[in-house]
């Protein structure tokens, strides 16, 4: 049981950090960006580039070689968002939102064939995988790369958290989700506090993809679609647009699939999760933490 | 010149017919014998393999296996009195909607035999297509039961079957002594037909017990359900039927989790990455699987061969292709024509070509009488001949 729990939190972390950057570009901009998942593959294939050019790297080094190519990676990724941003999305700012959709899916399978070409199709084995010690809490058998990882995501999380509310741009962020006329009216550069906003939530992906490449040990192109959409699903699941949303309907996500699975099967696990997700765009559409915001005319 | 509304239909009408029957000559609209039933000039060989996706470096082997093959026997003078063999490799990518794209593409251009399929679940589709044209299959490696199960006379499988594949691991469980087992699959139809009947094999035979016949999803990266599963089940040998992708990630979080049993996977994730993405935990993985070039005695001209032309070592299922080629040669040759029937006919009637899996005589069913699987384990990170065989 508290097997369960554990491995539902750890895989919930990975869902968590991905919903962040959907919700916070749907909070400011009102897209739902379907490229993220992509962003996510990006940055594991950045960790794996990375990793490669530095040559063989002695196993006790190893963890700080990955945290020097976390970071890294983070970067680069952050970038590739910012320059998808000027380039796909910031010329459709007064378009429909439909249109803006479709580029999306347009960029996602740009970057998911786009890698495939550069990279070959074939899955590749990540070098520097992460091992270390198991110990044995309440029932569960938790591995140090385990706890590694989560502290990680959960230290994203919070250092977040913590520029939303705490920091000016944070605070801009936050006005122009809430009315973004408004806002420029009252001086903010709503255009750098958007291109600002991708680099965060890319960036975060990004590290979610190397902490997914050293952890499971294989990458290979496609492996951002269906993250993408469990991310998806988290973000409506804790309420899209709300960051403590997003980090929620991780963790409620990662649980409900490893019940799921417990309960019926492992082939039932996607079956199950969007499941979720059509419940909850049904009965409750604004998600847990979702609130209904009336438009004033 | 302006057109009144009725004249503008009719000219339209009239060029649809002209142009459907201009483009009905030889094309897609043909149905029966599809083959270049012209005289001369080359005669194209068909192949639907992957060549993107997880499954593409096998493609490639069995690519290069049938191109050797079609070199050499075009150097040595072609067939039907001079007529050189053309391969044409179409893209199957182990899914089903690019499988029927890619065997249309085969159909349309004018193959007179077809020398493809390495996933079921993508070469299951395409026969009805084959068939449809009777165009002979030749089938290198894709083996589920559900393709003998079509008893389609145009389809002839030379890799050993499902079945076969299960009878050797149940044989091998019994000699080495492996009580429990649990079956894990990727609910595709190859991977499910060798857990189906392994399971009913063992349920007959009775000295095995099965704790455990479980499924996964393919293309995630965790998988600690199954993990959990098993780990409370406790077998001695974990069976697993998928590709390699999931196979490996199974084998290392398997290890992650402590699991003392042995695991043993089928033939469809016998690849050299099946260890690099199982870390550690590749030591000692047994595999069912038909004979690699590596492991047949006698091969090793064949693969300096390989290896001189193509710059590589030849991998799983090369020579199946090469021998997939080399038998549609020669039942061309017998036929003494390119006509589907007639390759069928001759394809039937062979009796004792040599092969590297062995002379060759089709069942009934148009399989091969004895299956070929041995016994491989991963030493070192490479998959070798097991010390003991069933």
């Amino acid at each position: 049981m508290t097997q369960l729990i554990w491995d539902g939190l750890f895989v919930g972390s990975f869902y968590a950090l991905i919903a962040l950057g959907y919700s916070m570009v749907y909070g400011i901009i009102k897209l739902l960006n379907f490229a993220h998942g992509d962003i996510y593959m990006l940055g594991a294939f950045i960790g794996f580039a990375l990793l490669t050019s530095m040559g063989g790297i002695p196993a006790s080094l190893s963890l700080g070689a990955l945290l020097l190519v976390l970071l890294a990676s983070m970067l680069l990724t952050g970038t590739a968002g910012v320059i998808i941003e000027r380039l796909a999305y910031r010329p459709l700012r007064g378009a429909p939102r439909l249109a803006v959709l479709i580029t999306a899916v347009g960029v996602s399978f740009s970057l998911e064939y786009g890698v495939s070409a550069v990279a070959g199709p074939n899955p590749r084995a990540f070098p520097v995988r992460l091992e270390g010690g198991v110990f044995d809490v309440l029932g569960a058998r938790v591995s140090l790369p385990q706890i590694v990882l989560m502290l990680i995501a959960a230290g994203l999380m919070i250092a977040l958290n913590s520029y939303i509310q705490k920091t000016s741009t944070g605070r801009a962020m936050r006005s122009i989700a809430l009315d973004t006329n408004a806002s420029l009216l009252m001086g903010i550069n709503v255009n750098a506090v958007i291109t600002r906003t991708f680099f965060i939530g890319s960036a975060l992906a990004g590290a979610a993809g190397v902490m997914a490449g050293a952890y499971y040990g294989k990458i290979d192109f496609l492996m951002g679609f269906i993250i993408g959409l469990k991310a998806f699903t988290a973000a409506v699941i804790g309420g899209i647009g709300n960051i403590k949303g997003a980090m929620l309907g991780g963790l409620v996500l990662g649980f409900v699939e490893a019940f799921g699975t417990e309960w019926f099967g492992g082939q039932w696990r996607d079956v199950f999760a969007f499941a979720v997700l059509i419940l909850f765009l049904t009965l409750r559409p604004t998600g847990i933490l979702g609130e209904r915001v009336t438009e004033r005319m | 010149m302006k057109l009144g509304a009725r004249k503008t239909i009719l000219l339209g009408i009239a060029s649809a017919v002209v142009l459907t029957t201009a483009g009905c000559g030889g094309g897609l609209l043909s149905s029966g014998d599809s083959g270049s039933t012209a005289a001369s000039g080359p005669i194209k060989i068909g192949m639907v393999v992957p060549i993107s996706g997880s499954s593409a470096p096998t493609g490639a082997y069995m690519k290069n296996g049938a191109q050797l093959a079609v070199d050499e026997i075009n150097k040595a003078g072609g067939v039907l009195k001079g007529r050189k063999l053309e391969l044409m490799v179409e893209d199957e990518a182990c899914d089903a909607q690019q499988a029927v794209a890619s065997a249309n593409k085969v159909v349309s251009a004018g193959a007179v035999v077809s020398v493809g399929g390495y996933c079921s679940g993508a070469t299951l589709p395409t026969l009805p297509i084959f068939q449809k044209a009777n165009i002979p299959m030749i089938i290198p490696a894709a083996n589920s039961q559900d393709l003998v199960k079509q008893g389609l006379a145009n389809v002839f499988m030379i890799n050993g079957t499902g079945k076969q594949q299960s009878t050797t691991a149940l044989a091998f469980m019994k000699k080495s002594g492996f009580a429990t087992v649990a079956l894990v699959d990727d609910n595709t139809s190859y991977s499910k037909d060798i857990t189906t009947e392994t399971q009913a094999q063992i349920d007959k035979d009775g000295s095995v017990k099965v704790l455990l016949n479980t499924s996964v999803t393919a293309g995630e990266s965790d998988y600690s359900a199954v993990v959990r599963n098993i780990m409370g089940k406790n077998p001695a040998l974990v069976y697993w039927t998928g590709y390699y992708q999931e196979g490996g990630l199974i084998i290392n979080q398997l290890k992650k989790a402590g699991f003392t049993g042995k695991i043993m996977v089928a033939d469809g994730s016998v690849d050299p990455s099946l260890a690099k993405i199982a870390g550690a935990g590749a030591e000692g993985v047994f595999a069912t699987m038909t004979q690699t070039p590596d492991t047949i005695k006698g091969a090793e001209k064949w693969i300096a061969n390989y290896k001189a032309k193509f710059s590589s070592d030849p991998g799983p299922y090369s020579t199946q292709s090469y021998d997939a080629v080399r038998l549609a040669a020669k039942a061309i040759e017998d036929a003494g024509s390119t006509k589907g029937a007639d390759i069928i006919k001759a394809l039937t009637a062979i009796d004792g070509f040599s092969m590297f899996s062995g002379p060759l005589k089709f069942t009934p069913e148009h399989t091969l009488s004895s299956g070929g699987f041995v016994i491989l384990v991963i030493k070192d990170g490479k998959f070798v001949l097991n010390s003991v065989q069933p």
